[in-house]
């Protein structure tokens, strides 16, 4: 029985529970601990750990829309993806901080990093469940992709907060947050771009662990930018040589 | 608020070894946080006296920071490219400090502007130490970018959006350092002045674009 004296319970804010607590509720006094480098190791673990567990999880979650193997194989690749985007992404920050007026120690810029995406992982996680929940309804393809996309943008919003709170007030602040989320999108989307697919549809048959390269991100942008002004780099038309049910054509549908 | 740099005896600037801070000669718009120390801030910090020996170090660290940026564009086709890109990356600044920046400092004197060659120079070699370390920093994601890219063309793009960022932002500095150096200066010759360093702006985004894709194989340069 609570009483009405009982005092909520409060964790040593340098603890993994007290970080994580942080993480959710005070995310401007992470941002503001990452940039003075205080207590960036605890930082840094609690933040890696629900990367991987929330990525994992909600990779598995996009692959429980095909089902099978494709669950452990984007629950894999989520997060591998994650941490490579953040890997290849952190030195760029550090530098266009430093361009742009807040010239930094790098770890502080990798902690703010691991931070933001730690809490937009946090994020990916909560809407897990309800994710799945919906596949498991029967959501088309496009419908389930859409409501991958949300999100990820409401998880990406959530990593924006815990940036824009780092990089703190005074000049170039905007300017460096979007430069950020330049360098996170585009080496995000290449670097998930070379281990798709996530999203596969049901009556996918075969399911590699990775496609071919085909191209890249850029590249698909383009095609993507030039099909939406109506110019069609092919007919949209079957090329007689290929079979219809063919593998690799069902294989084009999943991203 | 300015960066902190460790002052060594015979008056350099020590790279990545911090100590007391120095109070500014002028802050510009660039030091706009506290930072804490780090070898980053003083590469960028400003110093309240010019020596010669200091800013040519810091230029060459410039170059050097972007030269591996030509070495993660040289990874598309590997060997010789390595060294043609490394090599090519940072001719183009070299070719903007040596025939630029001279021609913005007698410009500037042209107007009377109060500016003297000491600020004209380490601003540069400040602007210079930017761009290298920002084509440093990209130089991971512009080698995940022409290695993984299978069409040339989205290569080269993602190349050539590495280099163009570095250079305004290297541009951007040395902008603000001219600025904040006329701050007191009448509201005209400020006006005018802005008018030469924008000239400058065009001119040397120009020259570093012409030389970057003469010269550069993945540019469609030499081969």
């Amino acid at each position: 029985m609570i009483g009405a004296d009982s005092a909520p319970i409060t964790p040593d804010p340098s603890s993994a529970a007290g970080v994580l607590r942080r993480l959710l509720r005070a995310p401007g006094d992470v941002a503001v601990a990452c940039r003075e480098d205080r207590d960036t190791h605890a930082i840094v673990a609690v933040s890696l750990v629900a990367i991987l567990v929330g990525a994992t999880v909600f990779g598995g979650t996009i692959g429980s829309f095909r089902g099978g193997r494709q669950i452990p194989y984007a629950a894999i690749k989520l997060p591998l993806a994650m941490l490579a985007t953040l890997a290849i992404s952190a030195p760029a920050f550090h530098a266009l901080a430093a361009g742009l007026g807040r010239a930094w120690p790098m770890r502080a810029v990798v902690a703010l990093a691991l931070a933001a995406a730690g809490r937009s992982a946090l994020v990916l996680l909560a809407i897990s469940p309800v994710l799945w929940l919906i596949y498991d309804l029967g959501l088309g393809y496009h419908a389930a992709s859409l409501a991958a996309s949300l999100a990820y943008g409401v998880a990406g919003l959530a990593a924006l907060g815990v940036v824009l709170r780092g990089l703190g007030e005074g000049a170039g602040q905007k300017l460096t947050a979007l430069a950020f989320a330049g360098v996170f999108f585009a080496v995000g989307g290449q670097a998930s771009w070379i281990l798709r697919p996530y999203l596969v549809r049901p009556r996918t048959e075969h399911i590699p662990f990775v496609r071919g390269l085909e191209g890249g991100f850029l590249d698909s942008l383009g095609r993507s930018t030039r099909s939406a002004a109506g110019v069609y780099d092919d007919d949209g038309r079957i090329p007689a040589d290929r079979p219809v049910d063919a593998p690799k054509l069902l294989d084009r549908d999943s991203q | 608020m300015h960066a902190e740099v460790a002052p060594l005896a015979d008056g350099l600037i020590g790279f990545g070894a911090p100590a007391d801070p120095i109070a500014p000669a002028a802050p510009t718009p660039h030091a706009a946080l506290p930072a804490l120390p780090s070898a980053t801030a003083a590469l960028l910090a400003e110093a309240p006296d010019f020596v010669a020996s200091r800013e040519a170090v810091r230029f060459a660290k410039g170059l050097g920071l972007a030269a591996t940026y030509g070495v993660a564009l040289g990874a598309r086709h590997g060997g010789r490219s390595f060294l043609l890109h490394a090599a090519f990356v940072p001719s183009a600044i070299v070719a903007v400090a040596a025939v630029g920046v001279p021609a913005l400092y007698i410009a500037l004197g042209l107007l009377d502007a109060p500016i003297d060659h000491a600020r004209i120079a380490s601003a540069s070699a400040r602007a210079a130490a930017r761009t290298g370390l920002v084509l440093a920093g990209l130089a991971p994601a512009a080698a995940l970018f022409v290695v993984t890219s299978a069409a040339p063309g989205s290569a080269a793009l993602a190349a050539s959006a590495g280099l163009f960022v570095a250079g305004l932002i290297g541009l951007r500095s040395l902008r603000a350092e001219v600025s904040a150096a006329l701050e007191a200066a009448p509201a005209r010759m400020r006006l005018l002045a802005a008018l030469t360093t924008t000239g400058f702006s065009l001119f040397a985004v120009a020259l570093a674009a012409r030389i970057w894709t003469s010269a550069l194989p993945l540019l469609g340069g030499v081969r």
